[in-house]
């Protein structure tokens, strides 16, 4: 027994060490962006002499942040809310009527699971800019509904095939409308699902890099975080300071929200890739 | 998926469901069908992007294509290579360390949050973070240590630049499947691990015949959405080395994007996007098939 438990602490240890170094590049990144330039060319490794948070001001006001901050809320907000809204209602509807349309539907709806973005890219461009639709931050949230509907539309019609039937006809009776039986009562049962679709598509939204590069068209303070900080980078290429204050501030609402919400976000993302 | 539900109970609906499905039909066929209809039509033509008129020119594009565009030939050779060494190597990773992971450790839930960190980032700032790493951090490192490894051009050499592509996406997302691996592992009955130990099973062989087996269905899982990553790999490239050097990491989306947004080659884009397409439903549907086998055979 003691043997047995002298290798799990060797095992420990060594994790625990392996872990550090896994981090580490991102503690770099940390402790550079306060450095002077001069610092950061002499030696990446050592801690600031003197903390150089001008580099943050630098970059808040350049890149606009608040209001980049902001762009990324809204996108991520309409976007979640209406994948869960419509989403839910198709394949909740779809699970429940057993009619051969029915199944047609639900196949025509999740097969662009097998399309991979890159493939209808350049001729989305071309069919956004023919209807008209607007290239900016509510434009590309609206394009969401669709890009994530054929995922979170599995999900739900997997989901809904294990709740009681029992459970929507006796609020039928009660006399409620179909549509009210749903949100009301069906919806809360759906809940699972729910969390493991906001989790997912949270940090694909937040975090979506492509999209918003061929679909925003406009200042640069219309665009998204990470399109923002793309930009950013770009233009100032070997300025590691001001890179990496850039890398910090693009990353750390990622960051609190994981530290907050990590029991979830494991579990959203193990039933995710689960189930889808 | 379940074919059973267009057959059961023939139960008369009203057609008058669709309402509640019609806001997924429509948004679905506005994002993904019309756009993959106008590739299709597209593909057969000379368009820039910018004229209204594209010109019909039948299968030239897809002649080009095969037959004459190395850029694309040496895309597919890096993707696929790319594709290979990704699947194998983060799936033989991750099961190591999800086995390490699950076992009873004080720190366990620490350690696996630390690996999970990386994932929640974006691909396209996680470019930059090792851009400043290999340039910047490498430099002082070698200066430290003394070591050549520190001072290869990791970014700059098309050998190299392979290997830092394929290290950076590793590193990335390697926490993720960790995380569905322990999942796999918990759902194993522990009566089952201990009739191993109990009929003299070593830790190796118990690993190989008892484990493995059991946690099939997270390895398919992981190595279908493995390669559903690593073939439409581009957010890690275009921030880590531009396609380069030499367009030695160039893939095959990265390929369409510059092709379509750089060249204005939109016609010969389409084209290109669609072989990708294709490309991938055969690997999917040989990769459900083949795996479907496996897990029956259990």
């Amino acid at each position: 027994m003691s043997e047995n438990k002298k290798k799990l602490i060797v095992i420990e240890v060594v994790l625990i060490v392996f872990v550090i170094i896994f981090l580490y590049p991102i503690f770099l990144v940390l402790i550079n962006s306060i450095k002077s330039f001069k610092e950061v060319m002499t030696n990446v490794l050592s801690f600031p002499s003197s903390f150089h948070f001008k580099n943050y001001t630098y970059v808040w006001r350049s890149i606009n942040y608040p209001r980049l901050f902001f762009n990324n809320v809204v996108v991520t907000t309409i976007a979640i809310l209406g994948i869960i809204v419509f989403s839910s209602l198709a394949g909740f509807t779809l699970s429940r009527n057993k009619s051969r349309l029915s199944w047609i539907l639900y196949i025509f709806s999740i097969s662009p699971m097998l399309i991979p973005f890159q493939t209808i890219m350049i001729t989305l461009i071309k069919f956004v800019n023919i209807m008209r639709l607007p290239n900016n931050i509510y434009g590309l949230a609206a394009l969401y509904w669709g890009f994530a509907a054929p995922a979170a539309v599995f999900m739900y019609h997997g989901f809904a095939k294990g709740i009681p039937k029992e459970m929507d006809e006796s609020a039928l009776v009660d006399g409620a409308s179909t549509l009210r039986m749903f949100f009301s009562i069906m919806f809360p049962l759906l809940k699972p699902v729910t969390s493991t679709i906001i989790v997912i598509d949270v940090m694909w939204i937040w975090n979506d890099f492509l999209l918003p590069l061929i679909i925003l068209d406009g200042p640069k303070e219309s665009k998204t975080l990470t399109l923002a900080a793309y930009t950013f980078i770009g233009q100032y290429v070997t300025d590691w300071q001001y890179t990496m204050s850039a890398i910090v501030l693009a990353v750390i609402p990622s960051i609190i929200f994981f530290i907050f919400m990590q029991k979830n976000i494991v579990k959203g993302v193990t039933a995710g890739a689960v189930k889808g | 998926m379940e074919m059973r539900g267009a057959n059961m109970g023939k139960v008369k609906n009203k057609p008058g469901f669709i309402i509640y499905v019609l806001p997924v039909l429509v948004f679905v066929t506005m994002v993904v069908y019309i756009p993959f209809i106008m590739s299709m039509c597209y593909s057969f033509t000379e368009w820039n992007g910018i004229s209204r008129a594209a010109k019909f020119i039948g299968l030239e594009n897809f002649r080009l294509l095969f037959t004459e565009d190395g850029g694309f030939k040496d895309s597919a050779i890096f993707t696929l290579k790319f594709s290979v060494l990704f699947i194998v190597t983060i799936n033989t990773l991750a099961v190591f360390l999800a086995v390490m992971l699950d076992k009873k450790l004080k720190t366990s839930g620490i350690l696996r949050a630390g690996f999970f960190v990386p994932y929640i980032l974006s691909m396209v700032i996680v470019g930059f973070i090792w851009r400043f790493i290999f340039i910047q951090g490498f430099e002082t490192m070698g200066n430290l240590t003394n070591l050549g490894f520190f001072s290869w051009s990791w970014l700059g050499d098309a050998k190299l630049a392979f290997w830092s592509v394929l290290f950076v996406s590793i590193w990335q997302s390697v926490g993720f499947y960790i995380v569905i691996y322990i999942a796999g592992l918990q759902s194993i009955p522990v009566q089952l691990i201990e009739a191993a130990i109990i009929d003299g099973a070593g830790t190796v062989v118990r690993f190989f015949r008892v484990t493995i087996p059991l946690i099939m269905p997270s390895v398919t899982t992981c190595v279908f959405l493995a390669l559903t990553n690593s073939i439409k790999i581009f957010d890690v490239i275009i921030s880590l080395t531009n396609g380069g050097p030499g367009g030695s990491t160039t893939s095959i989306t990265y390929d369409i994007y510059k092709e379509a947004f750089q060249n204005n080659s939109y016609g010969y884009g389409t084209a290109k996007a669609l072989v990708l397409f294709v490309a991938i439903l055969l690997i999917t549907l040989v990769q459900v098939t083949f795996f479907k086998k496996k897990e029956v055979e259990m």
